[in-house]
């Protein structure tokens, strides 16, 4: 059944809509951000820069803070909330990847008595909305002096992601074959050396899907951070940028040139896996 | 001897129903995991019982006590009163009206949109992989950097969207978008940016489980395409449909980061997350926060229940 050409033509411009509508608004944000002072005062609205400048990002990298109002971009913090970023997100994925490999592989592949009851008690928490426990985490916190440390908010993401990468993760195993890992058993390897020699290789590619998957759910984070971890050397970017945001002019290069940097990282990770995150999610509501 | 249980093993969706491992092997195994499997899943369940339980239960313990004026001072307990009382604040009012305006146009624009999607990508052409790539972008975003990038169209005086309505007249003056009836709808707009290419891919994927001879034996009876999409497709997609309800109704429900960097902690547009985010941190009041936040758990909770039942009922 071959389309006609209205049909062709029809889906070509639906699909360039979605395009559009998907790469529209960072499309706006370059452009802003390499906007000048002038270009983005203009009346009507310049889409498109007269004066391209790097006013904006020289502010943040080198906090030269030349012809750009009065919004304050200390460079200082701007790196270090991104590295800050950088830094909790790869540590709260290692540490969620750890546990919940373990876990899911543990309660598909080694059942014992009561273990279908403490899996649905850990999915459980999935279904509870982050912030019923954000105050008493805030408290716990303080109680703990982990407020504003890295341990602090790797420790929440870890509690907040692994429930889902669990999730993943077990239904993963379930339908993963088990004949290598059986085969590796009767060879004579012990339960765990065929853990790690055939199964975790057996497991490639989902890891690579729900790393990526933790991975942006973990950078993305703004209220854990913005109550937990708000001091100089915690504040991620999700947090710092908002600060751009100000309360009766904001300086719009400015805040759109820190916008396209802090969405680099996410940005090449979907790219780079995307195969892998497409069928995790898809897979993961069948 | 164990080909068969091998073979049953290894068919995927259903090892639940796998038949009990037989012979000396399955018996040593079974023996060993029960101890092993213990170790698996300690790491798991020793955050979620720190993490997550723990706080659960001194959460609720702030929530029937009186605020107390600092962090380890005595508080008095008082039973139901907070929640009473964060029932009767004309503030929670206003924040669930805004929060079901914001999930009633989440899901329309997204239940909607995504079907528009799945269907034009639901048939191979060439790009396909690259459209699919580029879809799943704003999702892969931190919902405050969608937030900043829509920032500049909203923006009042001579934002992009004010510039282009008054060029073609619609509008004389400029507007403040943030601050008149719209600021809800385009702060949903932002949302669903971010969360449309999810629910997009979870009804593609219901697409594609439909098998194509459904189709073929219904264009035979003289079916056309519209009567093929309200007859056969819809019907069949309605266990991806609950499910993409269920992921949509939780995340707009919890809407919070759009509208801190759109509109801060404005009451015009503040949703409950919002308001117990003023009450407890603004406010420094914890315990009417965490018993608002409390009542609106319960709230998506029973709602995810009813999305989730209802997918079931259709799968089976």
């Amino acid at each position: 059944m071959k389309p006609s050409a209205a049909a062709r033509t029809l889906r070509w411009v639906a699909v360039a809509a979605i395009v559009a509508w998907s790469v529209g608004p960072v499309i706006i944000g370059v452009l802003t951000s390499l906007s000048s002072e002038v270009d983005v005062e203009a009346v009507p609205a310049r889409w498109i820069p007269h004066h391209v400048s790097l006013a904006a990002y020289k502010a943040l990298v080198l906090g030269a803070n030349t012809s750009l109002g009065s919004t304050q971009a200390d460079s200082h913090a701007f790196g270090q909330s991104v590295l800050s970023s950088l830094e909790v997100t790869v540590e709260a994925t290692i540490v969620t990847m750890i546990v919940s490999i373990l876990a899911g592989y543990g309660f598909s592949r080694l059942p014992f008595r009561g273990s279908k009851l403490l899996l649905w008690g850990v999915l459980a928490t999935l279904v509870l909305p982050l912030f019923t426990l954000v105050v008493a985490l805030f408290r716990l916190m303080v109680q703990l002096q982990l407020i504003n440390t890295q341990l602090g908010l790797v420790l929440v993401y870890l509690s907040s992601s692994a429930p889902l990468a669990i999730w993943l993760f077990y239904n993963y195993c379930r339908e993963m074959p088990a004949e290598p890992e059986e085969a590796a058993l009767i060879d004579g390897c012990t339960r765990f050396k065929a853990f790690r020699k055939v199964v975790l290789p057996q497991m490639r590619s989902g890891i690579a899907a729900v790393t990526a998957i933790v991975m942006l759910l973990v950078y993305g984070q703004f209220l854990i951070p913005l109550l937990l971890g708000s001091s100089p050397s915690t504040k991620p970017v999700t947090v710092l940028i908002t600060e751009f945001v100000g309360k009766y002019t904001t300086n719009y290069p400015l805040l759109a040139a820190g916008g396209v940097i802090a969405l680099v990282p996410p940005t090449l990770v979907a790219l780079l896996l995307n195969r892998h995150i497409r069928g995790m999610l898809s897979g993961s509501t069948g | 001897m164990t080909g068969a249980a091998l073979d049953e093993a290894a068919a995927p969706r259903v090892p639940d129903r796998r038949p009990p491992r037989q012979g000396r092997l399955a018996l040593t195994l079974r023996r060993e995991s029960t101890w092993l499997g213990w170790w698996f899943v300690a790491p798991a369940v020793i955050v979620t019982v720190a993490l997550v339980v723990y706080p659960l239960v001194l959460g609720f313990e702030t929530s029937i006590h009186a605020q107390a004026p600092t962090l380890t001072a005595p508080s008095k307990l008082v039973g139901a009163a907070n929640y009473s009382d964060v029932l009767k604040d004309p503030n929670t009012v206003s924040a669930t009206l805004h929060t079901l305006t914001y999930v009633g146009i989440a899901l329309a624009l997204e239940i909607g949109g995504g079907l528009a999607i799945a269907v034009v990508l639901h048939r191979a052409f060439r790009g396909r992989g690259i459209v699919l790539a580029i879809l799943i972008m704003p999702w892969a975003l931190p919902s405050v950097v969608s937030g900043v990038l829509w920032q500049r169209i909203f923006a009042p005086d001579n934002g992009l969207l004010n510039s282009i309505l008054v060029n073609l007249h619609i509008i004389h003056q400029p507007e403040v978008w943030m601050a008149n009836g719209w600021a809800i709808p385009f702060i949903t707009l932002v949302h669903v940016w971010g969360v449309l290419p999810l629910v997009a891919l979870i009804l593609l994927a219901g697409l594609q489980s439909i098998p194509d001879e459904v189709y073929s034996a219904s264009a035979v009876d003289g079916a056309n395409a519209v009567r093929q999409f309200w007859h056969i497709t819809l019907p069949l997609l309605r266990p991806a449909l609950a499910v993409a309800i269920t992921v949509g109704l939780v995340q707009a429900i919890t809407i919070f980061d759009e509208i801190y960097v759109l509109n801060g902690t404005a009451l015009n547009t503040a949703s409950v997350l919002m308001q117990v985010y003023n009450s407890a941190f603004v406010d420094a009041d914890f315990a009417h926060g965490t018993a608002l936040a409390f009542l609106v758990a319960l709230a998506t909770g029973v709602f995810a229940v009813i999305s989730l039942l209802a997918s079931r009922r259709s799968t089976v």
